[in-house]
């Protein structure tokens, strides 16, 4: 029997008290989070469920929780999210997974604009479509689109990879289209099995990046000598 | 003032120079010459022995019987060759040759509008008496967030040591500067590269890990950034700090992100940063997490949550539109606001950037202490000003203007050792402050850097107390522009100080219809 918050009408810090109890002691349903920002942010451990939308920058800094959002979520969902699962149901706003140095975050609807930018490490898998600038300067971790994608797909990638199942409007700069391996599809299939994702992994593309130096010149590190002052 | 040593370039030239034809025939100024400048060999052939000695009297160009001697004043190049100094020329050279702009550490060159030409009123008969700075007491501390926070920062001087992140700084000038803060009880801010492990507990002035040994009293507070790169930040990153800073934008490069170039990018940072190593981080120039004043309050909101409402929220902006940009900061829950200037410096930027976007330090100020004004939390939201301090005097003069506190950046790195020869961006730092070479590393010892650190800020506050009391308070929060005046027009017409001499404001500053363009 899960633990149930009712945010509806109420500020941060009077919730996230109740919630740091609550979570303490199991499982959590929380209702009437959509106007509610910053929710369960930094959470190490814990499970909440979100009855219905949830606001912007749910689950931020999360490092380690599971969140489940029965409907939408906001803006930013799990921004700079460490550790930890980040499920959504329906679709997802403006910029999903930013800034995200580990853990996964699965969306079953479309995501927008500017989702998986800066990534550094997490698992982002969405499962409709994503908007613009998707995945601009990402760092590292994985990106899985299984619906189409839109212009500047993947600006700027440093490393990490971009899978594709539909189209995509325009690739950004220094990326690269690179044949799928054994272990990219063992990978995807990992991924569709485990979040009931009904994909097939042949018809994915993969994106990499072109240089891992792309700005300025490709400088190499300094040589370690020193002249004696 | 004495003649300065190496001020004039002596020049002898041959083809008139009777002893050059005649060697043993004439040796006028060698004679004449009370410093030696000039000498003579065995031979009886006169040369210049001592350039520097020369003192610039030209006794000997008065009495050459030929008219062969020189003497040149050794003025800087950027007065008699500007605007094609040797640097501009060089500049067009690489940018000719490479196709890339220059790149360049540290801070702005040249003049820019300074507190210079502002002096400080004293105490006579007609006002408080001043105090005995030798045998009276004078408040320097200032508290940060005290009506906001469960734990707020609580500074023993009005001195910050503000973000300068590992990557741009080395490992050791990091330590240093918690070193430092720990001696002195004031701040030290990680910058946007994460955290350096040490540094939690060198703050605290523990020398170890499990935090048994102190080492260093009273013990001083860590300011994590908050940033638009977000290298290395977590829930624990922001709860390690004893405050936590949303970096809006920095002096050298407002309206661009932080640069580290691929030169300092060495297996530790990598590791910290998340990037290959070699690889520029360049960070964003905004937050892509955040697209107005809504966004950043909510921003504001959940780093407090994070942080159990414990600790305070300090904004950092560039010198842009310090009116309104302070209100907007203030709107959005600010506890402390740190504004830098135009002369603020930065391990790396693009040459014009620095040189030529943003408002001068002292412009800043009036108008930033407006909007605190404005808003009603003048004194109780603090305004620490950046960018080109140098000392006590600069220190309380921006206090006087109506700031809480000043940071000094590039005059800490300046008292770790640092000769400000504006290469932090090539990795190869001589005093190991900007390097992550290993060598060079070696160079700046820790503890060492840190008792500089704390002697500097030591005597610096000194001079703050000093120049606090001498003008008849006992607390830097009861200085007020009536300490200053200005002692040109320019200085005046952009402060709104009183005039010396014409002991008022100018007169635009007194029209109160003359609203600030919030634009």
């Amino acid at each position: 029997m899960s633990l149930a918050v009712d945010a509806s009408g109420r500020d941060l810090r009077s919730v996230s008290i109740e919630l740091k109890e609550a979570v303490a002691k199991g499982p959590v349903v929380i209702h009437g989070a959509a106007y509610l920002h910053g929710l369960f942010a930094g959470f190490k451990k814990g499970e909440v469920i979100i009855e219905g939308d949830s606001g912007d920058y749910l689950g931020v800094l999360n490092d380690g929780a599971t969140i489940r959002i029965t409907g939408n979520a906001g803006r930013y969902l799990a921004d700079n999210m460490t550790g930890g699962t980040v499920i959504v149901e329906g679709d997802a706003g403006y910029g999903v997974g930013q800034y995200c140095y580990g853990g996964t975050i699965v969306v079953k609807g479309n995501a927008g604009d500017f989702t998986a930018v800066m990534n550094k490490g997490a698992t982002i898998i969405i499962e409709g479509n994503v908007g613009d600038e998707v995945a601009t300067y990402m760092l590292a971790g994985d990106l899985v689109i299984v619906g189409d994608a839109g212009k500047n797909l993947g600006n700027y990638l440093i490393r990490g990879n971009i899978y594709v199942g539909g189209k995509w409007e325009s690739l950004g700069h220094n990326t690269l289209l690179e044949e799928m391996t054994q272990a990219d599809l063992v990978r995807l299939r990992g991924y569709f099995d485990e979040y009931g994702i009904k994909a097939d992994p042949m018809i994915f593309k993969k994106i990499v990046r072109l240089s891992e130096k792309p700005f300025y010149k490709a400088k190499e590190p300094i040589q370690l000598e020193c002249p004696r002052v | 003032m004495p003649p300065m040593n190496g001020t004039f370039c002596v020049t002898v030239m041959k083809d008139r120079c009777i002893n050059t034809k005649m060697p043993g025939k004439c040796a006028t100024c060698v004679e004449v010459c009370p410093y030696d400048v000039f000498g003579i060999d065995g031979a009886g052939s006169v040369y210049v022995q001592n350039y520097n000695a020369c003192v610039g009297c030209r006794i000997c160009a008065e009495f050459c019987p030929d008219d062969a001697i020189r003497i040149n004043p050794a003025e800087s190049e950027f007065l008699v060759r500007s605007p094609w100094t040797f640097p501009q020329v060089e500049e067009i050279h690489y940018k000719a040759q490479t196709g890339e702009y220059m790149l360049r550490g540290f801070g702005t060159m040249g003049h820019a509008p300074s507190f210079d030409n502002i002096t400080v009123v004293p105490s006579q008969i007609a006002s408080a008496a001043p105090l005995d700075k030798y045998r009276e007491e004078c408040n320097l501390e200032v508290v940060i967030g005290e009506d906001t926070c469960e734990n707020p920062i609580r500074l023993r001087y009005p001195l910050i040591f503000p973000a300068m992140s590992f990557g741009a700084l080395s490992k050791e000038a990091r330590m240093s500067l918690a070193i430092g803060a720990a001696q002195t009880g004031i701040l030290s801010n990680t910058g946007e590269g994460g955290l350096l492990k040490d540094e939690t507990w060198l703050i605290k002035g523990y020398e170890n890990e499990e935090r048994t040994l102190k080492r260093w009293e009273p013990g001083g507070y860590l300011v994590v950034q908050w940033s638009t790169g977000r290298w290395g930040v977590s829930a624990d990153f922001v709860r390690a700090g004893d405050g936590v800073e949303i970096k809006i934008g920095q002096g050298a490069k407002p309206g661009m992100g932080g640069h580290l170039l691929g030169a300092k990018v060495n297996e530790e940072i990598a590791a910290v940063r998340g990037i290959p190593v070699g690889s520029d981080a360049l960070s964003p120039c905004r937050y892509y997490d955040v697209q107005d004043l809504e966004d950043m309050k909510r921003t504001v909101a959940f780093l407090r949550d994070v942080t159990d409402y414990k600790v305070p929220i300090f904004f950092k902006l560039g010198p842009s539109r310090p009116y309104a940009d302070v209100k907007a900061c203030v709107e959005a829950g600010a506890d402390a606001i740190s504004i830098d200037g135009l002369v603020g410096g930065t391990g790396c930027s693009p040459a014009v950037v620095t040189q030529g976007v943003g408002i001068p330090t002292v412009a800043l100020i009036p108008p930033a202490v407006q909007a605190l004004k404005d808003m009603g939390v003048h004194r109780r939201v603090k305004l620490f000003v950046l960018g080109g301090m140098r000392s006590g005097l600069d220190a309380y003069k921006a206090m006087a203007m109506g700031a809480d506190g000043v940071g000094f950046g590039a005059a800490a790195e300046i008292a770790m050792g640092c000769r400000a020869c504006m290469s932090c961006h090539t990795g190869r730092c001589p005093y190991g402050i900007t390097s992550q070479d290993p060598e060079l590393r070696a160079r700046l010892d820790p503890v060492e850097g840190g008792r500089r650190l704390a002697n500097f800020i030591k005597a610096t506050a000194e001079e703050v107390k000093m120049l606090t009391m001498l003008s008849g308070h006992n607390d830097i929060s009861d200085l007020s522009e009536e300490d200053l005046r200005a002692m040109d027009l320019n200085t005046a017409a952009i402060t709104g100080l009183k005039l010396v001499g014409y002991e008022r404001r100018l007169p635009w500053w007194e029209d109160e219809r003359n609203e600030l363009n919030v634009g």
